[in-house]
């Protein structure tokens, strides 16, 4: 339109340049002290790193989930045609192209598993209860089922993020047109793989519980974790100079728009699997809630209803809310906090019967999240931020939300 | 043959690019009762018309609440005082129960609020527009692009308008009438 400057490429920086290097350093340099301090906290609490178990485990399922989400994000761009994400699109295909990353990082988890998951004390393990599942539970098939995942999921982001950066080359629409083709089937792969993980990763710590939704309520709290993250990368590069203009507020929009129905869709989810459990009242489904709900837990899970679910709907409800770059930046650093806070109620009242919370914690999700930034940074450095030569790039520069 | 009251002025544009810089100069001039006619959505109208953000979201927002209120009250009324009635040791109100009714109201309030409130706020239903008395203004769903000002418009004078629209650079400057011309 004669009235309406499109932005182009050429009036922006869309290469990371010297921003990569440092990025690897300073997060990397992060997170490599920040695991240091845990393991050190962890190793001081003469348990036999029973408690580092824990919240390695609590922070290593919520880096995974992000990554997760860009799996998962990237095949729904492309069955549904969607234009409007193609400009930032590269960004989620590096960040689930880190899943070599996120395997190495499961070492600790399978270390450990003997001290985390229930499963693994022979007296569990022997009561009647586990006995239909005890070969399913069990140290071999737990390595096996791990190794499966991430043979599947890297295979699934790695075809995504070199297909994409091939036609960035060659320009080529039949590459466009296989990953289109290969989405559905990703899909069904992707949510399969993830529900299973989930209950390996997270369920199983208390092996004697189970839910039908737990796949769902895993996902949903790293999709919404996810989008928040892009979020605030997108922010940072705009800081530096990079995707600025191309990248525009119906973009941030768009990114709001799916904090804010993801954080419903999570709620949703959170509440269906309590309620059934709640009318129900059997005894083996509600003793992972009223675990939950005492001694501490309960209140945390009470402030969760509130910081995980009402404030941020209540916030970002509004257009206003979801096109104010500072309003949507703080939105997405809380519900980061609030889905880490999430999983650590669903994984810590395992650990200790009554509340608790230490400086290990925290340096743990630094950490982990520092390297977890430290290899995107690092993927995402050898090539352009942006499919340069996606067929919907033009698409996404007009885009305009109605 | 009578020709009904005026009801406003029209004129014809042949392509979005033309029509953009006249909608610009009608929104300067300052005219409130007026719109524009397009075979297709134009991007970039909504602000060269200067129009400003729609009320409905508030309407949704109060019809939202409405449900979420009266599904609580009705439920609580209901099952704790009408009619209490223990049913496998659960409250006689207990919130987590009472949720999806609470969820689905809300839902249900919000879409009559939308639904309804869009009808409100465009003047519908109305099942007669004066501008279907014009032959040209047929071509506005085909390949022609339409700004009409209404004689109700406070700065609206005939002759004084019919001029503006013309130097706007448009094919014609038609008037229309309340009913049929034939």
């Amino acid at each position: 339109m004669a009235h309406h400057h499109v932005p182009r490429l050429e009036d922006t920086r869309t290469t990371l340049d010297g921003l990569g290097p440092r990025v690897v350093g300073v997060s990397g340099a992060l997170g490599v002290l920040g695991l240091a301090a845990t393991f050190f906290l962890g190793n001081a609490e003469g348990d036999g790193l029973r408690r580092f178990g824990y919240t390695y485990l609590t922070s290593y399922a919520f880096i995974l989930s992000i990554s997760l989400g860009a799996l998962v994000f990237m095949p729904i761009m492309y069955v549904t045609r969607a234009s409007w994400n193609v400009v930032i699109r590269r960004l989620a295909e590096v960040m689930a192209a880190v899943m070599p990353l996120l395997a190495v990082l499961a070492i600790p988890v399978i270390l450990l598993a003997g001290k985390v998951y229930g499963w693994s004390d022979p007296a569990v393990a022997t009561s009647p209860a586990m006995s239909h599942k005890a070969a399913y539970l069990s140290q071999n098939a737990f390595i096996l089922r791990w190794v499966i995942y991430f043979v599947i999921w890297t295979g699934y982001a790695l075809f995504f993020w070199r297909t994409s950066v091939a036609q960035d080359a060659s320009g080529d629409l039949k590459l466009t047109r296989r990953l289109e083709n290969f989405s559905g089937f990703a899909l069904m792969v992707g949510a399969l793989t993830i529900a299973m993980a989930s209950f390996d990763l997270l369920m199983s710590v208390d092996p004697l519980w189970f839910s039908t939704i737990f796949g769902v309520y895993y996902w949903a709290g790293g999709f919404v974790a996810f989008f928040a993250v892009m979020t605030l990368v997108t922010m940072g590069l705009q800081n530096s100079g990079r995707l600025t203009r191309i990248v525009s507020p119906e973009h941030f929009h768009d990114y709001g728009k799916l904090m804010f129905a993801f954080t419903f869709f999570w709620g949703y989810i959170a509440f269906s699997q309590y309620m059934l459990y709640w009318y129900a009242n059997i005894p083996e489904e509600t003793s992972w809630y009223l675990h939950r709900s005492q001694n501490g837990w309960g209140k945390l899970g009470i402030l969760l209803i509130f910081v995980a679910f009402v404030l941020p709907f209540a916030g970002l409800i509004s257009r206003f809310a979801k096109r104010q770059r500072k309003l949507l930046a703080f939105w997405a650093v809380w519900i980061i906090v609030a889905q880490w806070l999430n999983l650590y109620w669903v994984v810590m009242p395992q650990y200790s019967e009554s509340f608790t919370f230490g400086p290990m914690d925290a340096t743990c999700l630094i950490g982990l999240g520092g390297i977890w930034l430290a290899g995107v940074a690092w993927l995402a450095g050898g090539n352009s931020l942006v499919p340069l030569k996606d067929p919907r790039l033009e698409e996404s520069l007009r885009f305009e939300n109605a | 043959m009578s020709r009904g009251a005026l009801y406003g002025l029209l004129t014809e544009f042949e392509s979005p690019s033309l029509l953009m810089e006249a909608v610009e100069k009608v929104r300067d001039a300052g005219f409130k009762k007026w719109d524009v006619h397009t075979p297709f959505p134009v991007h970039g109208m909504d602000d060269a018309m200067g129009i400003r953000g729609t009320r409905l979201p508030f309407l949704v927002l109060g019809g939202g609440l409405t449900g979420l209120g009266l599904a609580t009250l009705m439920q609580w009324w209901m099952n704790a005082v009408d009619y209490p009635f223990m049913i496998s040791g659960k409250p006689l109100f207990g919130l987590p129960a009472n949720i999806p009714i609470m969820f689905e109201l809300t839902v249900l309030f919000s879409a009559f609020a939308t639904f309804f409130g869009m009808w409100g706020l465009n003047g519908m239903p109305r099942l007669y527009n004066p501008l279907f008395t014009n032959r040209r203004f047929r071509r506005a769903t085909q390949d022609r692009f339409f700004i009409v000002i209404e004689a109700r418009d406070p700065g609206f004078q005939l002759d004084k308008t019919r001029e503006f629209l013309a130097s706007l650079g448009g094919a014609v400057v038609e008037e229309v009438r309340e009913s049929a011309e034939d």
